[in-house]
């Protein structure tokens, strides 16, 4: 299969241009940023709290924005139109995801400047961010493709953000209710894993059982975006 | 160009198309009348790749329709449906700039599809702010952009008036002029016996009857002559040599409004064959 930079290009522009003008979505995307500024002001930041908030940015960004895109285009039938152009499924999902990964970078580093976060020697944590993007993304277009409308998506997105964005903060509980213990395999879990045995100099060889775990989240994702995205191609 | 043959849909436990065939020659407009519900645009949908038949076959261009799902057949064709969308907060411009993009046509292009579809003059307009028409007129420019050797046209004037309905019509026969086939769905019979060359009637998903729109008015003409005279009085005479002395003699008299042939229109055609209006 071929992929074609300039029609992933012309659906990257089209999409930074409609979203630049959507107002609901863009505004969405400063949430992450209310947090950061919020746990900034209560001082020495413990490592938990940073990554939550970079896993809140992922989830909200990356996995809401992409979900909102791609359901706005099945709502108001313009994704079926790029489907039977000559963008392939590839270029198609590779161009509606630029404009979010993007967005999401750009989100998470403002996030991480203003909690003074510093991702300088960190590499294991860069790769463990840069795997789970592509996890919450892929989450959002298999979201935005189940879903009809922005309206839908934004109800059914509500409890994936609260297991995937948020499951850092809720895993303190998990003492308390055990069914929460389940939240310990999330990419945002697994992200304080990386970071915490990075920070203690582990080696690759306690390393990839994190990885393997957001791996798997992201073959699951992506398996399921293109069967569902093959499936909306017919009616 | 198009070739269908015994193609069933069944939906749960209604069926949309039974046992429809027909064929489709390159550079032929082809029109696919009836009524709403009648199965057009199941049938498009099959044609174009969005919708899988239960059973009988389907080729276009030569091969089957679930193998259309590749650019370069994609590139080949164009669809405007009662589901195609726009960007509504983009342009006009920016809206056909994408597709002129993904179909890999000149920028030039936009304006002359534009022109064809007498919107040349709106281009930067967003498209939110649109009436219907309008919005149908940007989606027929988006499926001319990159002139496709076959247009898929569902109820392409459904939402305008008469004089862009005319624009439009004028705009397709150049097109096809120019070598484009277009299959087109319609309940609209002027429309139908102004654009095609080749009409098929469906009714309740079946194909009722197929022919050239000339043919079948010869066919299901009333063989008489009208004529109206000055009088106001009104006579119908048979068709034949017999009547020529007759109306010979109302000539030389000069009382003569008007003589006619009755011939029907197609919409007549087709209630008369599926005893159904075409609504």
């Amino acid at each position: 299969m071929t992929f074609s930079v300039k029609r992933f290009m012309a659906i990257f522009q089209k999409d930074l241009k409609d979203l630049y003008r959507n107002l609901y979505i863009s505004s969405t995307a400063l949430m992450p940023l209310i947090f950061a500024v919020i746990y900034s002001r209560i001082g020495e930041m413990p490592l938990a709290m940073h990554l939550f908030v970079i896993t809140l940015s992922l989830a909200l960004v990356g996995t809401f924005l992409q979900c909102a895109i791609i359901a706005e285009e099945k709502e108001k039938n313009t994704l079926r139109g790029l489907m039977l152009s000559p963008a392939t499924l590839t270029e198609i999902i590779a161009g509606k995801s630029a404009v979010t990964i993007v967005i999401t970078v750009i989100v998470t580093a403002v996030s991480m400047f203003i909690m003074d976060f510093s991702l300088s020697g960190r590499g294991w944590l860069i790769a463990g961010i840069l795997l789970s993007l592509i996890f919450f993304i892929a989450l959002g277009t298999w979201m935005g493709l189940i879903t009809r409308s922005v309206v839908e998506a934004s109800v059914y997105i509500l409890p994936v953000m609260f297991i995937f964005g948020m499951a850092n903060m809720f895993i303190g509980l998990a003492d308390q209710f055990s069914f929460l213990q389940v939240l310990e395999y999330t990419p945002g879990i697994q992200l304080e894993e990386i970071a915490n045995l990075s920070e203690a100099g582990a080696g690759f060889d306690e390393l990839w059982k994190p990885f393997a775990i957001i791996g798997a989240w992201v073959v699951v994702t992506l398996v399921l975006t293109a069967v569902t995205f093959k499936k909306r191609m017919m009616d | 160009m198009i070739e269908v043959k015994s193609l069933e849909k069944i939906f749960g436990d209604k069926q949309a198309l039974h046992d429809v065939s027909f064929q489709v020659k390159k550079g032929e407009t082809f029109g696919f009348l009836g009524p709403s519900g009648s199965g057009k645009t199941t049938t498009i949908k099959i044609l174009t790749g969005q919708m899988r038949q239960s059973s009988g076959t389907a080729n276009v261009f030569g091969v089957p329709v679930s193998k259309l799902n590749t650019s370069e057949y994609r590139k080949r064709f164009g669809v405007v449906t009662d589901n195609s969308g726009l960007y509504a907060r983009l342009t006009i411009y920016d809206n056909l700039k994408l597709y002129a993009d993904l179909y890999g046509t000149s920028l030039q292009r936009i304006d002359e599809a534009l022109e064809s579809v007498n919107l040349d003059s709106e281009k930067k307009t967003q498209v939110a702010k649109l009436s219907k028409g309008m919005t149908q007129r940007v989606l027929l420019a988006r499926a001319l952009l990159h002139k496709p050797e076959l247009l898929f046209l569902d109820e392409p004037t459904s939402a305008l008036d008469p004089a862009n309905s005319k624009h439009i019509h004028n705009g397709l026969k150049e097109l096809n002029r120019q070598g484009t086939t277009i299959f087109l769905t319609t309940h609209d019979m002027e429309e139908a016996d102004h654009l095609c060359s080749q009409v098929a009637f469906l009714n309740k998903g079946v194909v009722q009857l197929l022919d050239e729109p000339k043919q079948l008015k010869k066919q299901y003409r009333e063989e008489i002559i009208g004529i109206e005279l000055k009088d106001g009085r009104e006579l119908e005479l048979p068709l034949k040599a017999s009547s020529a002395e007759e109306i010979q003699q109302y000539i030389s008299r000069e009382m003569v409004e008007r003589i006619y042939t009755k011939e029907p229109t197609l919409g007549d055609i087709f209630v008369e064959v599926t005893g159904r209006e075409l609504v």
